[in-house]
């Protein structure tokens, strides 16, 4: 049906819209990580001023004990740069001293020999530590997400102990230019390729000389550790926040939708086919938007009930305010009649009196409707056999309409109703009569069968089809379909609403369709079996 | 039904006696009071009751007729409900009058036709009870067919004048009817409904032929709860009444009992 598809296109619209308004969220970790990288940054340029000023003080420190170096240099030309030798321990003394874990110093002569180093760069010593940080939102998370920490995370693991790269010791340029006197540093990419290599280079001169270098290289994996690790936390908290806020989101979009689709349930059903209007209960006590919505529907409801009432009580009131004037100009023909000399004027009293008579057909069926209604509010109840007073209905037809032939088509078993046999039959005759009028041929079809509970028995005649607009209103009070034209007898289109009363006084239903191949209209009534 | 027609027919339509040529010259004449609201109405029903040999005694609300007729009753009253601002004034008026004189005829001109006005009418005591679309002929059926039930209470039944079918007896110059020997109090509307009805047993009149025969021009449906209130007026006196028979589709037949 074309409610359900449109039902679900809704509902999916405002989830739809929920969902897009919910990337938002997305902002919180693109400013996080923003906001991490410039920590990164910062750090690094702290820990580059750090290195370069342990590079300073190393050098300084040498500067006071020219000798470290000085007595190395002969016996280093002479020999292997790696023979242990007092002084050689006291430098290294002095420089394991200074490193810590993820920094090596490393010291140079001039020649370009090592004349002692401390410290490593083993990523893992470093990191080893941080791992219990995490806490266990973020483990978690890590769980879940394994395969993008994996990513992250691997270069920790896997690291290999550096070396002193050859294109620093041998014609790196920064060491010629230490050992030319200037200090400097540079940052080198790591062997992982993640975490780079801070190297600060500071001449250790004596007097003017310059007699060797202090090399201070660390590896920024603190940082970038610390930094992963706040990305780990950053993707966790947004993660978390997305989800719940994505979860939030999802069910108040859902509850939404469902309230308001209810209400658009509710709406669609709110005048029935009958033309009788119902109320709206959902959200009716709802504090919101949608609850105003339904109320304010309610209420246009209510008046479309009051107006709808009014129509329907409308041809009992007429008949009622009607009736007086036309006993003054019924009296007063008869009066007149009663007089002598009413002989000339017999023609124009007698076309008065036609005019009359159609005015009190009117008013007959005016009131022959609102005393349905109150006989069907009194609910007088028995059994009886739709089969007995359909057949004697038909025949009935036969005679009451000569013009036209009746075909009758009729169970064998008795078929038994709970309602007023006479109102039944009142019934039929409307039908009939409508058949009649609009037949263009032979025959009336008339059928009465049963299928499980129910009984169905359908007019059908030739003739012009139901207009689209108005088959859902046919059987509503004053509305007649048949086209302006001047007929004997006044329409006022309260037949079919007998109909409909009395078919619903017996807990049936009343319909109207065109005939399948389009040659006529046909009427059903359904009704439930009396058990 | 054209009323021009009717008129025309109307003596031949009506059994004989129950409407007749105005009496020239009335030994007694008959006294009527109107009690109805709208002047026009009162006028032309009192002139046509004029014409037609009565005295005719005209009011427009309740007191005034309370008053006037207390001191002096009609021989018969036609009584609107609604009595200008008395909504049920006419009911009101019933109940006193009756309470003066059980035996004065009163028939309800009205232009309310509910069932519930009917019977409520009714139960006031009325003897019948009209809507205002009634024709004049038809209304002067009725004044003349209630005067001489009033008339006959008393006398002896001739017996040309019983119509009798097995166990029901009908009383044409009475309006008077028995079933079993239990009489049964029937309106006039009503009485006319049987009567045609049981004048040929197993024929079946359609409703357009009995609101010819009841003087009445209503819709179907008012036909039909006057047939089923006969029932029920039968059925009290004898539960396994059935001789009301119903013809779906065409009408009502009388079936013999047996």
């Amino acid at each position: 049906m074309s409610a359900g598809s449109f039902t679900d296109r809704f509902s999916f619209s405002i989830r739809a819209k929920l969902a897009i308004v919910g990337l938002v969220l997305l902002v919180i970790p693109w400013v996080g990580y923003t906001y991490v990288k410039t920590m990164e940054n910062l750090l690094r340029e702290n820990q580059v001023q750090a290195v370069v000023a342990t590079a300073r003080a190393v050098a300084a420190a040498l500067q006071d004990r020219p000798r470290l170096l000085e007595l190395r240099a002969p016996a280093a030309a002479e020999g292997s740069a790696a023979q242990p030798r007092p002084v050689s321990e006291e430098i290294q003394l002095l420089v394991t001293g200074l490193a810590r874990a993820g920094s090596r110093i490393w010291i140079i002569d001039s020649h370009l020999r090592l004349v002692a180093t401390a410290g490593n760069l083993d990523p893992a010593s470093v990191a080893a530590n941080d791992r219990l940080a995490f806490g266990p939102l973020e483990r978690a998370v890590r769980t879940v997400l394994q395969f993008v920490f994996e990513q992250v995370q691997r270069p920790v693991a896997e690291s290999v102990e550096e070396v002193i790269p050859n294109d620093v010791v041998f014609g790196g340029r920064e060491i010629e230019r230490a050992l030319d006197g200037t200090p400097s540093w540079r940052s080198r990419k790591a062997a992982d390729g993640r975490t780079a290599i801070i190297t600060a280079l500071n001449p250790v001169w004596v007097g003017d000389t310059v007699v060797g270098a202090v090399v201070v290289e660390e590896t920024t994996q603190a940082i970038v550790s610390f930094s992963n690790r706040a990305l780990v936390q950053l993707a966790a908290v947004t993660l978390i926040a997305f989800s719940v806020g994505a979860l939030t989101l999802f069910f108040f979009a859902s509850s939404l939708s469902t309230r308001l689709r209810k209400l658009r349930d509710e709406a669609d059903n709110a005048i029935d086919s009958q033309g009788r209007v119902r109320g709206l209960v959902a959200g009716e006590h709802a504090r919101d938007e949608i609850g105003d919505l339904s109320r304010g529907f309610s209420t246009v409801l209510e008046r479309l009930a009051q107006y709808n009432s009014y129509l329907e009580n409308l041809a009992g009131r007429l008949t009622h305010e009607l009736r007086t004037p036309i006993a003054v100009v019924r009296s007063s023909l008869d009066n007149m009649k009663l007089q002598d000399g009413a002989k000339e004027t017999g023609v124009y009293l007698t076309r008065a009196e036609d005019g009359l008579n159609r005015l009190e057909t009117i008013l007959t069926r005016m009131s022959e409707a609102t005393r349905l209604e109150q006989t069907v509010r009194g609910g007088e109840r028995e059994t009886f056999d739709a089969n007995k007073v359909v057949a004697g209905c038909v025949e009935g037809y036969a005679a009451a309409y000569p013009q036209r032939r009746f075909t009758m088509t009729l169970p064998d078993a008795p078929l038994p109703l709970s309602g007023a046999a006479d109102l039944f039959a009142q019934m039929l005759d409307k039908l009939a009569a409508n058949a009649v009028d609009f037949a263009t041929g032979d025959p009336i079809e008339i059928t009465l069968e049963h299928s499980g509970n129910t009984v169905v028995i359908r007019f059908s005649n030739t003739g012009p089809l139901l207009p689209a607009e108005m088959n859902e209103r046919l059987f509503e009070s004053m509305v007649s379909v048949r086209a302006e034209r001047a007929t004997p007898e006044p329409h006022l289109g309260l037949g079919l609403y007998i109909v409909r009363q009395i078919a619903e006084f017996h807990g049936g239903r009343a319909t109207a369709m065109d005939r399948a191949d389009g040659s006529g209209v046909t009427f059903e009534l359904r009704f439930p079996l009396s058990l | 039904m054209n009323y021009g027609e009717l008129w025309q027919r109307a003596p031949a339509l009506f059994p004989s006696g129950i409407v007749g040529p105005p009496d020239p010259e009335p030994v007694m004449r008959r006294r009527i009071a109107i009690v109805e609201d709208d002047a026009v109405i009162r006028a032309n029903y009192a002139d046509v009751l004029g014409r037609h040999g009565y005295e005719v005694a005209a009011y427009a609300d309740r007191p005034s007729a309370l008053a006037a007729l207390r001191s002096r009753l009609p021989d018969l009253v036609l009584l609107d409900i609604g009595l200008g601002d008395e909504v049920d004034g006419g009911f009101k008026l019933c109940q006193e009058l009756r309470a003066l004189s059980s035996t004065l005829p009163m028939i309800f001109l009205t232009a309310r036709d509910s069932d519930f006005d009917l019977v409520s009418g009714l139960r006031m005591g009325a003897d019948d009870y009209v809507t205002k679309n009634v024709s004049l002929p038809h209304l002067l059926a009725r004044v003349s067919a209630l005067f001489r039930r009033a008339e006959l209470a008393g006398a002896p039944a001739p017996a040309d004048s019983i119509i009798e079918r097995g166990p029901l007896a009908l009383d044409l110059n009475r309006f008077g009817v028995s079933w079993r020997g239990n009489a049964i109090d029937l309106t006039l509307t009503e009485f006319w409904l049987v009567h045609a009805l049981a004048k040929f047993p197993g024929h079946v009149k359609n409703r357009d032929q009995l609101m010819g025969e009841a003087h009445v021009v209503v819709d179907d449906s008012t036909i039909t709860s006057h047939i089923k209130r006969i029932r029920r007026k039968f059925a009290a006196v004898d539960p396994a009444f059935d001789c009301v028979d119903t013809v779906y589709g065409l009408g009502y037949r009388w079936k013999a009992a047996n």
